[in-house]
């Protein structure tokens, strides 16, 4: 490491310097893998993160990492696996991707129970796999309802035994590209508000979706999408960034846990929909699977009972476990009691719980190549949530667990192999001052517009206007809003030093959201048909024509969109996967 | 010097530091022993007195099974000690400037905790054969009220006894993988089993502290002829 | 509107490095925690406010904090459970960053001086494990990093020790309890790792969000396994004999 000098506006700016092969922004379960896997093919690796090393979404993880081990289904392959994640992509998903994710995910488990982890066990002590909603078979390898606990702990294990340096509460502002290819990043460490350079031949994104674009999400806090705006910025492209997969139950009361997650594991395990007055109105809409029918189905039928008036007082339905008893809940859902009893004081066991969907994955992100997840730009790859194609329309339970962990290692490969075979390139002192003035300039501001204020209406648009249920006229005003709101972006900015000062946080991630939110915006105006998470009032049905994947990208200081068809299956996998209808 | 050195890495400090608390335990420890053993109790009608089996073996077997006991070193080195008094941290008393070398000086005798236990287990059925002599005092099978005390003071005994940590590490404590070792599904049940007592070690130390001396002071109230026991057999 | 007075320190290094209480009234809402009164404050009143978060939901373990002289998480404690006024200081046991923002990089150090896991020589793979022998381990693995049981710990927090602490003795017995490790560590905790300092007093296991029973489960049974190679002399004994006839 080493200190430099920049002359910004007349005034000695220090940074620190921080070389490597490989800079892996994000510590998530992927960004992890990614990261065992560079270092272990001879890079140089740091890893840098927004928040504390361990801290990451991942460990929100409940149900488990889908993966065809047949231990308890033995008809379990990976071609069933591959057959229901293309099906419940809705067929815009990318049959590589889908490909190597599902025969690679077996491989994944048993390395990381090699790795130390402590998966729940069949009676003949294999690992333990349950059922969720449109797995085939019970599919999901899962430690309790702590899953990516564990491998985020199992993770971080790998990481610390090797001389791999993590930086975290670092936070990446922007990506510097030289030529088409990467040539380093910029940050600031929020713990002491110093600047930092890093120089590096790639760079993977592994930061997770943007959940917190939205009102009422079961995101953590560091889900605002940065990885997507830093990739946009550099010229990469995005993809189906209108598929957003909302969760249908989510908690609504109290308000300060509006979004919190209620586990798949309760209609798994027998749970049941009401509402208002009191009927199981699934049998309406999915007489077969009922409570069980594919996320979006039910968040939709929800949406639809709340919309026509016959939601709780909280805007929400019922969720009824309590008629399995006492002993059963305590048992099998142990997390969820005390959820309820600990932030609503509602005991689940006597009373019905309310939810309504919450915002919980974003299928769409950064676009890959399947082999390596290198973007478009030399040296800079993408995986994770991030990322995009593996979930085409719709994500199934327990697919992103593997994905992070398959794709994870896959983009650490390539990441290490392109590194050593490229060589450093400069960056010009005069972006890095420019950079550099723009994050000082939020700091010290007396009457800056607090960013939370546009943070705040971001969310109401886009849970107002982009929700699960959308119309061409309401995206259109939700797009003038989000116009609207990035001019009045420029004012933000917040009193205090640079040192650990959130609301400057706040200040840099603005710009990030209003990209992504755009993006969105964009992309499910272009898809003018409803197709898996994307619904669409104007458009209700699917359409062939739109049997495409969405890009967005940036052109000169607009974004372009484009349609580009989905890359078509060999005969080998078609027969594999039934053929879609309309 | 050298016997200087070596006492300072035998005796920890806060055996030398002034302490009201610590001086009263001693002068309550020492005034317990030394009235069991001035006025020794060893018998009446029949009640064996649970200190008296004989005395001289009971106190100090019994003692050092509850010094070393890991439920009374959490409340001696709170509430003697004062390491620390308190989980509060706004009340508990800041002990940073006073030194501190938890159980690694002279608390190391604390690891023999588990001999203790294993003499503790030898004498147990004494207190139930006790209970049984009560009972047959008279020449036929009589319960009286006193009986009844003896065998709470055994069960409860026992109770601490089964519920002691060093016992669960006995039982399976050091074993990782049941089911590589013989008879693993049974040892983990009883595993199971004993952890739930466990869970209760601290309420069944106090139980059977209090009992003890409850029993002790009972008889000694017969013996001074206080109308207190009861022919239970005759009430039924 | 019914609003509390939350009383928060504040300091920032760039003013002084004593730091003060600032009183600040929030207004009530149902069900509220104490995390949304500070984040209240940090969004609406002061957004320099330093304070770390992220889940919300008690999984994640960013937002400890000393609420009324007690370690917790401020996502999980109602504020209709405490008193009128709340008093919220950052965990002191670690060197203070800035307002509720504290220094906890040492937990990475300690962990690395822990061997990581190492699967037992000969062990067929994939493993076979019965479900019995995951429960013990399972247990430490809820451990959330939020680092109370180490603010909590009077040794961690008033005297100079080598002792890594609860969070850490935790994970040692994690993985000595995984019924495929091939490692024993129990010898170096209570070496170089200084369980010897832990006097069992209970604190951490009172004060774990995730209701680890810390010391009951993890410290004393390592304390144990120490007593097993160092201070038990039959077993010392027995271990010297048959070293001696495994040597001839």
């Amino acid at each position: 490491m080493k200190t430099e000098n920049s002359k910004v506006n007349g005034i000695q700016k220090k940074y620190e310097t921080v070389s490597s092969d490989v800079l892996i922004i994000g510590a998530g379960g992927a960004g992890l893998r990614a990261a065992i896997e560079a270092f272990d093919n001879e890079a140089s690796v740091v890893v840098v993160s927004k928040s504390l090393l361990g801290k990451a979404h991942t460990v929100m993880a409940e149900g488990g990492i889908a993966a065809s081990v047949a231990n308890v289904d033995s008809k379990d392959n990976w071609k069933v696996h591959f057959s229901d994640t293309i099906v419940e992509g809705v067929y815009i998903g990318n049959w590589r991707m889908a490909e190597i994710m599902t025969k690679e995910a077996p491989d994944r488990v048993y390395e990381l129970e090699r790795y130390g982890a402590l998966f729940d066990r069949t009676p003949d002590g294999k690992i333990m796999q349950r059922a969720f909603g449109a797995h085939t078979y019970r599919r999901l390898c899962h430690v309790g309802d702590k899953t990516g606990l564990e491998l985020i702990r199992t993770l971080e294990d790998q990481i610390l035994h090797r001389d791999v340096n993590v930086m975290d509460e670092v936070f990446i502002t922007k990506l510097f590209i030289k030529n088409n290819s990467v040539s380093g990043a910029l940050g600031i460490r929020l713990r002491t508000g110093e600047i930092i350079l890093f120089r590096t031949k790639t760079v993977i994104l592994c930061t997770g979706g943007a959940g917190r674009l939205y009102k009422v999400t079961s995101n953590s806090w560091e889900s605002t999408g940065d990885g997507i705006a830093l990739a946009y910025n550099a010229g990469a492209e995005l993809m189906d960034m209108e598929m957003i997969q909302f969760h249908p139950t989510g908690m609504v009361y109290p308000p300060g846990v509006k979004g919190l997650l209620v586990t798949e594991g309760i209609r798994g395990e027998g749970g049941i929909l009401l509402n208002a007055k009191g009927e199981r109105f699934m049998l309406r809409y999915s007489p077969e699977k009922k409570e069980l029918d594919a996320r979006d189905v039910v968040a939709r039928a929800i949406h639809s009972e709340i919309e026509a008036g016959r939601g709780t007082e909280h805007n929400a339905v019922y969720l009824d476990i309590s008629q399995k008893g006492a002993k059963f809940i305590h048992q099998k859902l142990p997390g969820m009691y005390s959820q309820f009893m600990d932030f609503a004081g509602v005991d689940i066991t006597k009373q019905p719980m309310e939810v309504a969907p919450t915002v919980h994955y974003q299928m769409g992100g950064i676009r890959v190549d399947p082999e390596t997840c290198r973007t478009n730009i030399k040296g800079l790859f993408a995986a994770g949530e991030v990322a995009s194609g593996l979930h085409g329309a719709n994500r199934l339970g327990g697919n992103s667990l593997a994905d992070i962990l398959v794709f994870g290692k896959r983009a650490g490969l390539a990441a290490a192999i392109y590194s050593s075979k490229t060589a450093l390139s400069s960056i010009s002192t005069e972006e890095i001052s420019k950079e550099i003035a723009r994050i000082n300039s939020f700091a010290n501001k007396k009457k800056g517009l607090n960013p939370q204020t546009i943070i705040k209406v971001i969310g109401e648009t886009m849970s107002e206007k982009v929700g699960i249920v959308r119309d061409g006229k309401d995206l259109g005003l939700a797009l003038t809003k989000i116009q609207a709101l990035r001019k009045k972006a420029k004012n933000v900015g917040v009193s205090g030093s640079l040192k650990f000062n959130p609301g400057l946080l706040s200040c840099l991630e603005v710009e990030g959201m209003l990209t992504t939110a755009e993006a969105i915006i964009r992309s499910a105006i272009a898809r003018k048909e409803s197709r898996g998470a994307h619904t669409r009032k104007d458009f209700p049905k699917k359409d062939p024509k739109f049997k495409k994947n969405i890009l967005s990208y940036k052109n000169g200081n607009s974004m372009k969109l484009k349609m580009v068809s989905v890359p078509s299956m060999p005969d080998r996998l078609k027969q594999l996967v039934k053929l879609e209808v309309y | 010097m050298a016997i200087k050195t070596l006492l300072n890495s035998m005796i920890p400090s806060e055996l030398l530091e002034p302490n009201w608390r610590l001086l009263s335990f001693i002068v309550l420890l020492i005034s317990g022993i030394g009235v069991l053993m001035l006025y020794p109790m060893s018998e009446f009608h029949g009640y064996v007195d649970p200190f008296y089996a004989p005395t001289v073996l009971v106190v100090p077997i019994a003692g050092l099974f509850r010094l070393t006991c890991y439920a009374y070193r959490k409340d001696y080195h709170r509430h003697v000690f004062n390491h620390p008094n308190a989980c509060g941290i706004n009340i508990r008393g800041d002990s940073m400037t006073r030194d501190y070398s938890g159980e690694t000086k002279f608390f190391r005798v604390e690891n023999l905790h588990r001999y203790f236990l294993y003499a503790g287990i030898l004498i147990l059925p004494f207190f139930y054969y006790d209970f049984y002599i009560s009972l047959i005092y008279s020449g036929s099978f009589v319960l009286r009220l006193g009986s009844l005390l003896l065998l709470l003071n055994a069960v409860a005994l026992t109770l601490w006894a089964a519920s002691c940590h060093a016992l669960r590490h006995l039982i399976g404590g050091r074993t990782d993988c049941y089911g590589c070792a013989f008879a693993g599904s049974q040892r983990k049940s009883l595993f199971n089993w004993q952890s739930i007592l466990n869970g209760h070690h601290e309420f069944f130390a106090w139980f059977s502290l209090l009992t003890i001396i409850f029993v002790d002071l009972y008889l000694r109230g017969l013996a001074a002829g206080m109308p207190i026991d009861l022919n239970l057999s005759k009430l039924l | 509107m019914k609003e509390l007075t939350i009383n928060i320190f504040r300091m920032d290094p760039a003013v002084d490095n004593a730091g003060k209480y600032k009183k600040f009234n929030v207004p009530v809402q149902e069900g509220m925690v104490v995390l949304d009164a500070v984040r209240y404050v940090q969004e609406n009143i002061d957004p320099s406010l330093a304070l770390r978060w992220n889940c919300k939901a008690a999984r994640c373990g960013s937002c400890s904090a000393e609420i009324n002289g007690r370690p917790r998480l401020m996502c999980k404690t109602r504020v209709d459970m405490l008193e009128e006024e709340i008093t919220v200081s950052p965990i002191r046991a670690y060197p203070l960053i800035k307002d509720l923002v504290t220094d906890v990089s040492n937990n990475y150090e300690i962990e690395r001086r822990i061997p990581a896991f190492r699967p037992k020589k000969g062990a067929a793979q994939p493993f076979l494990i019965n479900q019995i022998d995951v429960t013990r381990s399972q247990e430490f693995r809820r451990c959330i990093e939020c680092f109370l049981c180490q603010d909590v710990c009077h040794v961690i927090r008033e005297h100079n020790t080598n002792y890594i602490g609860p969070r850490h003795a935790i994970k040692v017995a994690s993985l000595d309890m995984h019924p495929m490790d091939g490692i024993d560590r129990s010898p170096m905790l209570n070496g170089d790792l200084g369980l010897g300092f832990c006097n069992i007093t209970k604190c951490c296991q009172e004060v774990c969000p995730e209701g680890i029973k810390i010391t009951d489960n993890a410290i004393i049974p390592e304390k144990e396994r120490a007593v097993d190679y160092k201070y038990d002399p039959i077993l010392r004994l027995a271990r010297r004999l048959r070293r001696g006839s495994s040597a001839k």
